[in-house]
């Protein structure tokens, strides 16, 4: 038995010089990504020290926790040759209901009259609610897809507009008068941004946290163990031969769109009580930094190639980025070409090996 | 196919009648509108120096308003307010969403203009130059309509009248923009001369500051930023806290040369603020020594945002807790009720219905056809308390602010 490393090794001594060059060139761009980010962290460190504290990783967690359930859900889309452009909009919507539904019994100016102080039965059915919200977008979105083989930009585009009237309409109905929704209960705050774990080097990590790393395995086993996941990526290489082979192409479209709007209604239900305020502009944009992590992470617009662990890393990268600029205390202007500069880097790097070997 | 062909085009007809058919009734609106466009364009073209524009008599006014965005809170009751003050005054009126594109607003009215309104209240997208304003005032004279612009500047403090004193088809209905800063300011100073060691968590005699802007080259935002700061400065100086060389208030990040963090989107969310002060929250705190000990944000949902980003680190939780203090500015329902409960300390109220009952004000007056100075200092003196008049501008009618602390 003979491990990987020293298989490696054994293989690179029968290289010839020329082909230990490119041996070792491919090794670098295969790992870009990494190598960027650790150059971004090493210089970061280097400038501010404190980069290198308890505090600012257990702030880049938090960070990565509340974007990446939503990067997994368009992820999927993408494995299909698609995208998802009402995902913002679906938060938004979700946070709406959430913040209305979970407001405390003595906030002033409760949306829901009538609702009392939530007890831990009533968020779990309000994460229910959001959850299903989210996925009657999600199935209307698949279902045009699949039905009228429409791409899913133009039929994403019109679900998300559809979705920030209705919100609009929420936020003014109901004598709210546009004002944002918060004043939420304290359960529902505990129960997201709390911590039932005790404080690891005296920094408290919240639950929400806890709940991203659930839904990362649960979304790994989807994609990994399931014949639905199996599915999706042959529907995503190629839909005539997953059709020929007895995959219900409409079926798996529907779903992945589904399970990618519950995604952004549970995305939607922790936004809610990680910021507190909500207003229709809540969600804003979302899926612009959700779409650049999972491209980042290898999940190609070509279709049918990404895996869960790809899309974490590149909610990951996109983080470090926001987190080193603000601690290099990077200009605001500047803050948008770099970022938008290692995006496109990253992602021309990465695209090489799948073009590499087409 | 060709029995295919035959439906679609069959479609297509009976579509093109139904919308003939829908819009038979406005035929009738449709006619004097087009003559008064008619007469305005001869009138332009007999004596560039008496623009006098065609004023709509009461009966025919048709008001078009186009917001900047729905989605704003502060607009959004404005909105509601104002919808309530036109359907009560029994005005035709007609509510347009720029989405917060410039663009998109001004083809919304491109669109109603030619579809015969004939006076706009605008809210404009873009207050970082004065060409977006001219071009509609502009546009509308030339179809003989009248443009008031209402809560977002159209012109800095700096060029003041540039746009409303070259035009007399226009008025503006809003606020002062830099007074919210100084508001905001003054209370900020108000309350560290009263509070000086409490809020200085350190005891090194000097309050460092965040500073949450809603959007860059917003000339509102740029004031808030500007002269929350250096009101509060003002402040403290005189009650003897900090000099001009040394001064009290310092920005807690020294290698953040522009000293504020803006939200990406532009967007005033509160969003962008709670990520902001959890990452600055990682790197400045108590265990460092360096803790943020003010907050003062562009709008009260940054504020809140802000707070959120707090609570999560155990401050702002009532009683037991240390307080940060964050002030803000709108007064939203949301953040009064967080001032009462004292996790908020103070923010600048915008009167939403005192807005939009000078708007109402202003189109009744030039519907009945005054001119739109005459509008301005009639409405003005209609509430004097809540309403004054531009000392360098005629046409500009302020609405005032007041600070909030609860």
């Amino acid at each position: 038995m003979k491990n990987p490393i020293s298989r490696k090794v054994e293989y690179y001594k029968t290289l010839d010089a020329k082909d230990r060059r490119s041996f070792w060139i491919d090794g670098l761009l295969n790992n870009a990504i990494y190598i960027i980010l650790v150059i971004f962290l090493i210089y970061t460190a280097t400038r501010n020290s404190r980069l290198l504290s308890w505090a600012a990783l257990v702030n880049l967690i938090t960070l990565v926790a509340a974007n990446l359930p939503m990067a997994l859900g368009i992820g999927g889309c993408i494995i299909l040759t698609g995208t998802d452009l009402s995902a913002g909009r679906v938060v938004g919507l979700s946070a709406a209901l959430s913040a209305a539904l979970l407001q405390g019994a003595s906030t002033v100016n409760k949306y829901f009259e009538g609702l009392g102080e939530p007890g831990l039965g009533m968020v779990f059915l309000v994460l229910l609610i959001a959850m299903v919200i989210g996925g009657i977008v999600g199935l209307a979105n698949g279902f045009f897809v699949a039905r009228f083989q429409l791409h899913p930009f133009i039929v994403t585009l019109a679900t998300q507009l559809i979705v920030y009237g209705g919100c609009l309409i929420f936020y003014n109905s109901n004598g709210n008068n546009g004002q944002p929704i918060s004043g939420l209960s304290q359960v529902f705050r505990t129960f997201v941004t709390g911590s039932i774990l005790p404080p690891i080097f005296g920094q408290t990590i919240p639950n929400y946290v806890l709940y991203a790393i659930i839904v990362f395995i649960l979304m790994w086993f989807i994609w990994n163990k399931t014949t639905f996941g199996k599915n999706m990526f042959a529907v995503g290489s190629n839909p005539e031969a997953a059709n020929v082979s007895g995959v219900n192409v409409f079926l798996t479209t529907t779903l992945v769109h589904t399970l990618a709007g519950i995604t952004y209604g549970y995305t939607g239900f922790i936004d809610a009580a990680r910021i507190m305020s909500n207003t229709a502009s809540t969600g804003q944009n979302y899926e612009s930094d959700a779409i650049a992590a999972c491209v980042i992470g290898g999940v190609s617009f070509v279709g049918g190639t990404g895996t869960v662990g790809g899309v974490l890393l590149g909610v990951v990268l996109l983080r470090v980025i926001y987190v080193c600029l603000n601690y290099l205390s990077v200009d605001p202007n500047l803050q948008y070409i770099v970022k938008g500069a290692i995006i496109l880097l990253a992602c021309s790097i990465d695209m090489r090996k799948y073009l590499a070997r087409k | 196919m060709k029995i295919k062909k035959i439906l679609a085009l069959l479609l297509a007809c009976v579509m093109v009648f139904a919308l003939a058919a829908c819009s038979s009734g406005t035929d009738a609106t449709e006619a004097p509108t087009t003559a008064a466009t008619e007469a305005a364009g001869g009138e332009e073209t007999a004596g560039a120096e008496e623009t006098e524009a065609t004023t709509p008599t009461a009966g025919t006014a048709r008001v078009g308003v186009f917001y900047y965005a729905f989605s704003d809170a502060f607009i959004a009751s404005v909105r509601d307010a104002l919808d309530t003050a036109l359907t009560g005054a029994g005005i035709d009126y007609q509510n347009f969403d720029a989405n917060n594109s410039q663009a998109t607003q001004n083809e919304s009215i491109t669109t109603a203009l030619t579809d015969g309104y004939n006076i706009l209240l605008v809210n404009l997208v873009d207050t970082a130059s004065t060409d977006a304003a001219s071009q509609i005032i502009e546009q509308a004279a030339a179809a003989g309509a009248q443009v008031v612009f209402f809560n977002r500047a159209v012109e800095g403090t700096d060029n003041e009248g540039v746009v409303l004193n070259a035009y007399d088809t226009v008025a503006f209905v809003g606020t002062d923009a830099p007074e919210a800063g100084h508001l905001q300011g003054q209370m900020i100073g108000n309350y560290l001369v009263e509070n000086f060691d409490t809020v200085d968590l350190n005891g090194d005699g000097q309050i460092s500051y965040a500073m949450f802007m809603g959007q860059v080259g917003n000339v509102e935002a740029l004031y808030r930023t500007q002269y929350s700061v250096e009101d509060a400065l003002v402040v403290l100086e005189e009650n003897g806290y900090g000099s001009a060389d040394e001064p009290a208030l310092v920005y807690f990040d020294p290698n953040n040369t522009e000293s504020y963090q803006a939200d990406p989107n532009g967007a005033w969310s509160a969003g962008a603020a709670t990520e902001y002060m959890q990452t600055n929250l990682s790197q400045y705190n108590e265990a460092n020594g360096n803790m943020i000990e003010l907050i003062i944000c562009n709008n009260d949902n940054m504020a809140e945002g802000a707070i959120a980003a707090l609570q999560a680190a155990g401050y702002n939780n009532g009683e037991g807790s240390t307080t940060i203090p964050v002030f803000g500015v709108d007064a939203t329902e949301s953040a009064k009720a967080l001032i009462a409960a004292g996790t908020m300390t103070g923010t600048v109220e915008q009167s939403a219905t005192g807005m939009a009952d000078a708007l109402l004000g202003m189109v009744q007056n030039i519907a009945s056809g005054s001119t739109m100075d005459d509008a301005v200092t009639a409405v003005a003196a209609s509430n004097a308390d809540l309403y004054s008049v531009s000392e360098a501008v005629p046409n500009k009618l302020y609405v005032a602010y007041s600070a909030y602390t609860g």
